[in-house]
């Protein structure tokens, strides 16, 4: 098998025994999420298990693509029962880049399934197939840094890191690629990360919590095996095809204030938006990358992190500072140091400073905490937030269960909810695309099983059009053109699947937009591995008349890489199928319709959307049609109506092939997709319609 | 605030080539010419004559590299036909936790004007080789015996000829004259692919350490809130 190593390494740590897998057997299933899920459903007998349990069974799966030349690839998929969303611990996954995916592979194995609970701290080295259970003792309690660097020591030996050494099967001058959590994750924190170098993520799910309850504190990979692929000229040639068309010319850029936010776009370039320190001085990438998104710095803080890493902390320190300091680098690395997940960290932060302003929470206050909120913005304040959070001191201990527990420990909950000043929008989430304005984020996130995270609308529907009109810019592609190409798009060929008008948000064209969206980076981007930061690729500066490389490029890399020549509608249903075995887990778990719904504010509470130009009021500017014509409007303020809602998922059950009233699937459908295995246990459960 | 760094990575390509070619030359020409190091290009001349020049080279920006190693993916690649670090000629050195500019090395092959690889080869001119047209010192793998000794004598660390432990043969850049899984002609691998354009080709001999890590960062760098100097 072209892309694979053939071995799938299966670890018990209750046990400590270890053992393989074919990976032949999972053939279909090809890598990451597909290969991930096909072996979480196939070893885990008891999906009702909790996220603590050691029944919890972890499967680490690199991407598909992973290993190869292919731009943007080098992603690893984590599966299991997750310990972050609320009320419920549904199965979910996670995806982490860095270096991880295509050392995993290099050292010999496709997959890592994690079962069982080790009795005592442990880690786990693979160095070229030799896999050994190391006592983690004396790491416990180590940040993620300092663990790495002590593994680094470990594995490299004497020779020194950038001097060929010798393993049994090759030589090697690099480092082994080290997967670690943090105190927090050691502490079962339902906000534990797992990180790799210095900020790469296993972010949301809470993972790292659960690697905690296994004892389970790194696992470290280095190998000098190969990745084979179909066709190395074809390969070669298609890299360079699309870097050369659509990738970013970084010595003669094109300037968007969009293309500062890398969300879903091949032609993405290093940039200062999402990472906004002032002592910026390299982009740095995954293994493989064309966009290198990551910042370096000169002092070293704030190293490879983007996004909400930096950005948590950041507009604290600009409102306490005046400018963003390299405090922001600072509580960036140190989130990460910690292992805590920074997107929950960024919502959560502004939901406790309302609650510090309104008198609940505070020294001596009905919530009683020593944290100095009034020092919010510097080092003092996050660092013992931080502490806190991680070992489960004072409030750390509710907040480090996620800020819909620790609302429910302070009995407000229900409160907060209505009003919105907690803005957990999708199974205890936080916000992060509103679903009133854009709808098909919550409706893919409500129908799966987390803060769904998939921008490939998110340039034309979004941030296009939301920065260019309000500072008075044209976007490069119309409101039309963007309908048209998406309406190009198999299986569904619908242009109004943009058509982001309240009159059309509750209708067929939206379930398509959400089912769409969820079968293709079930595919593209969590199987095949395809970075979210670059795909889908719909606009594109440096494409063709602005068109991205979607769905021409994926199409390219994986004839060259597998010799295989599929059709894009055939790549959309290999997607509906691992979808499908998804919602069987949920349902197994004991999903039902009733449960897929959001917080009272979203069905209540107006957005008013986010105000980019200074004087300009805020905005959310996304492809409409009215009256027959099509053209970016603001569609806020909005809320969602409760009722158009339920219908909408009806529609949505009926696109899928599932029953509406339970939202359970039909044994004929699951027959039809080759999922029988999923079909039986279904029905042995009562939960097959 | 201070940034804690303290692992065991070396602080950088430039001091680490320094103190190994410092050693390589004082150990030539004897202890008393420590105290006064001859540069590169002054050790190269002493041997130039029984090595025809190359014409071919790359140069690289240490501080424009992003360490995505899609250099070592392509090498790999065009020469052996599956990406492979270990088999790659070129390779990266990446730190995550360091401060830039001591974060990322590339280390490449410089088609020495003095190539002590070749010299100390022991089927010189049948295993490692020079291309009489080009200057290109490479190596022939069908007649290299993997007896390491041009590894060792390379005067870089790591060296810049790496090892493949299957077949027992030396790995060498050959500047792209021979990709049996490439149809091309006349490009380098990591040229095309790097994204950043940090690794450049070039037929003039660059005479020192400075020539060949050059700045590759213009205008459009700037714009993109990158530092040029």
């Amino acid at each position: 098998m072209y892309l694979c190593t053939g071995k799938i390494l299966r670890v018990n740590l209750t046990t400590k025994k270890v053992s393989t897998l074919n990976t032949s057997d999972y053939k279909e299933w090809l890598g990451g999420h597909g290969l991930a899920v096909a072996l979480f459903f196939d070893l885990v007998k008891d999906k009702s298990v909790g996220a603590f349990d050691p029944g919890n069974t972890l499967v680490i799966a690199p991407s598909y693509f992973s290993g190869s030349l292919i731009p943007a690839a080098c992603r690893t998929e984590m599966v299991g029962i997750q310990a972050q969303s609320y009320p419920y611990e549904w199965f979910s996954r996670t995806n982490v880049g860095g270096r991880f995916a295509n050392m995993c592979k290099y050292a010999g194995f496709d997959a890592i399934v994690l079962e069982g609970a080790a009795e005592k701290p442990t880690w786990i080295n693979i160095v070229d197939g030799d896999v050994e259970l190391i006592d983690a003792t004396n790491l416990w309690g180590l940040d993620t840094v300092d663990t790495q660097k002590v593994i680094f020591k470990n594995v490299i030996g004497s020779a020194g890191y950038g001097k060929w050494r010798a393993t049994k099967k090759g030589e090697t001058i690099q480092r082994p690629s080290v997967l670690t959590i943090g105190p927090a994750g050691e502490n079962r924190s339902r906000l534990g990360a797992v990180i790799t170098d210095a900020g790469n993520a296993f972010g949301q799910g809470g993972f790292g919590g659960v690697w905690g309850s296994k004892n389970l504190k790194a696992i470290s990979v280095l190998g000098t095996g190969s990745v084979e692929v179909a066709d190395p000229n074809e390969l070669m040639q298609v890299r360079v095809w699309a870097e050369k068309n659509y990738g970013a010319n970084v010595d003669n850029p094109k300037i968007n204030a969009w293309q500062e936010f890398i969300t879903s776009h091949f032609g993405g370039h290093p940039n200062r938006g999402w990472a906004p320190f002032d002592n910026q001085r390299r982009a740095s990438g995954c293994t493989g990358c064309h966009l290198n998104c990551k910042p370096r710095t000169s002092s070293g803080y704030g190293n490879e992190s983007i996004c909400v890493d930096a950005l948590y902390y950041q507009n604290w320190d600009l409102a306490k500072h005046g400018k963003i300091t390299e405090i922001t680098g600072y509580a960036a690395d140190l989130a990460q140091r910690m292992g805590i997940n920074s997107f929950e960290l960024h919502t959560e932060l502004a939901y406790l400073k309302t609650l510090y302003d309104k008198g609940v929470l505070g020294r001596g206050k009905k919530i009683d905490t020593d944290i100095p909120f009034d020092k919010m913005g510097e080092v003092e304040f996050i660092q013992q937030f931080l502490t806190q959070v991680a070992f489960r001191k004072g409030i750390g201990d509710d907040i480090t269960e996620g800020i819909p527990r620790a609302a429910e420990r302070w009995g407000r909950y229900k409160e907060d909810t209505e009003s919105g000043i907690m803005a957990a929008m999708f199974w205890g989430y936080p916000v992060h695309y509103d679903t009133r304005a854009e709808v098909y984020w919550g409706y893919a996130s409500i129908v799966g099983g987390r803060d769904i995270n998939c921008h490939d609308f998110n340039v034309p529907a979004y941030w296009m059009p939301s920065l260019d009109i309000p500072a008075k810019k044209t976007p490069i592609v119309t409101a039309e053109q963007v309908a048209k190409w998406v309406g190009e798009m198999p299986p569904y060929y619908d242009p109004e699947m943009m058509n982001f008008a309240t009159s059309n948000i509750y209708s067929v064209h939206m379930a398509r937009t959400t089912a769409w969206l969820l079968h293709y980076s079930t595919f593209w981007k969590q199987t095949c591995g395809l970075c979210d930061n670059a795909f889908a690729d719909f606009v594109n500066p440096y494409g063709p008349d602005n068109r991205g490389i979607t769905p021409e490029g994926e199409l390219k890399f994986f004839k060259a890489v597998t010799g295989r020549k599929i059709s894009f509608e055939e790549s959309l249903e290999m997607g509906r199928k691992m979808h499908n075995l998804n919602k069987a887990i949920w349902t197994l778990q004991g999903r039902h319709r009733d449960m897929e719904t959001f917080p009272d504010y979203v069905f209540s509470v107006d957005t008013e959307g986010t105000s980019y130009v200074p004087g300009e009021p805020p905005s959310y500017y996304m492809p409409t049609k009215e009256n027959g014509k099509w053209d970016y409007r603001n569609v806020v303020p909005r809320h969602l109506d409760k009722n158009k809602f339920e219908e909408w998922k009806t529609r949505y059950y009926e696109l899928e092939g599932w029953d509406p009233k339970t939202g359970w699937q039909k044994a004929k459908a699951l027959k039809e997709l080759g999922l029988d295995k999923a079909a039986s246990e279904l029905k042995a459960k009562g939960k097959l319609k | 605030m201070g940034k804690d760094n303290g692992d065991n990575k070396n602080s950088g390509m430039t001091r680490r080539d320094f103190v190994k070619m410092s050693t390589t030359v004082a150990a030539a020409l004897g202890g008393a010419a420590a105290l006064t190091l001859p540069s590169r290009a002054d050790a190269a001349d002493a041997k130039a004559q029984t090595a025809s020049p190359s014409k071919m080279f790359l140069v690289v920006d240490q501080k424009k590299c992003a360490g995505c190693m899609s250099c070592m993916l392509a090498c790999s690649m065009v020469h052996e036909g599956s990406s492979n670090l270990s088999t790659a000629r070129i390779q990266i050195i990446d730190d995550a936790f360091a401060e830039f500019p001591n974060d990322i090395e590339i280390a490449v092959c410089r088609q020495c004007a003095d190539p002590a690889c070749y010299y100390a080869c022991p089927l010189k001119d049948k295993a490692l080789c020079i291309d009489p047209k080009t200057g290109v010192r490479y190596i022939n793998k069908k007649e290299c015996i993997g007896c390491r000794k041009c590894i060792e004598a390379c005067h870089f660390t790591p060296s810049r000829i790496s090892f493949n432990l299957k077949y027992k043969v030396a790995l060498k850049c050959d500047m792209c004259l021979d990709t049996p899984f490439w149809k091309q002609t006349g490009k380098q691998a990591c040229v095309e692919v790097c994204p950043q354009n940090a690794i450049k080709f070039t037929s003039e001999q660059p005479s020192g350490h400075k020539e060949y890590n050059v700045n590759l960062r213009g205008e459009g760098w700037a714009k993109l809130g990158l530092p040029t100097d």
